[in-house]
């Protein structure tokens, strides 16, 4: 079995299942959660793109 | 007030409560999710199940580096301490990787964070449990 994942396909599963569970870990709440998953998963994709952006310049 | 009334004002530590949380903590690092299962907490349970179980799948699947105990070097120690982490489900994660770690392209790469991080949060899900177990955590 094999998955080849893109680095954007990567990025968006891992940062989809640790915001889900922090989001439980976290919050008792069902809306408490679904925010921070929300929250959490923006913060992941921000960073990941903005840190990946800041590298372009020195990729070559 | 003395000191002996100070020692007695802390409440006494329950050692069968404290036992059971043990075996909580344990039967949740053995099986992701079974420390909160048997406190019926069925949403998280099923959730660590679940988070813990792709990780392993797609990071055994993208070929990641399943390190194991003859580690060269401290690195190799610790990603092996992560990985042990997800308890059980190491063991699935060498059956579904028979053809060996390839870290030659970025994906083998990616596996090797994906099944790292899958242990240290089954990790952290076994404390979580325990503590609930205690009574420290809701």
């Amino acid at each position: 079995m094999k998955f080849h994942l893109s680095h954007l396909q990567a990025m968006l599963l891992f940062g989809l299942l640790i915001s889900i569970a922090f989001g439980f870990l976290s919050r008792r709440r069902a809306l408490d959660r679904v925010k921070y998953i929300a929250w959490s998963l923006l913060l992941f994709l921000l960073f990941g793109i903005g840190i990946g952006w800041a590298m372009y310049p020195f990729s070559r | 007030m003395t000191d002996e009334a100070q020692i007695a004002a802390v409440p006494p530590v329950d050692s069968k409560r404290e036992a059971r949380a043990i075996a909580f903590g344990i039967a949740g690092w053995l099986v992701p999710g079974l420390g909160h299962a048997l406190q019926r907490m069925w949403g998280r349970a099923i959730t660590f199940f679940g988070v813990v179980g792709v990780l392993v799948f797609v990071g055994a699947g993208m070929r990641g580096n399943l390190f194991n105990s003859q580690g060269g070097d401290a690195f190799a120690t610790l990603g092996y301490v992560a990985d042990l982490g997800t308890g059980g489900f190491y063991l699935l994660a060498k059956y579904i990787e028979v053809g060996g770690p390839d870290v030659s392209h970025a994906y083998g790469d990616y596996g090797t964070r994906f099944l790292a991080a899958a242990g240290v949060l089954n990790l952290l899900a076994a404390l979580h449990a325990y503590e609930a177990a205690r009574g420290r955590k809701g």
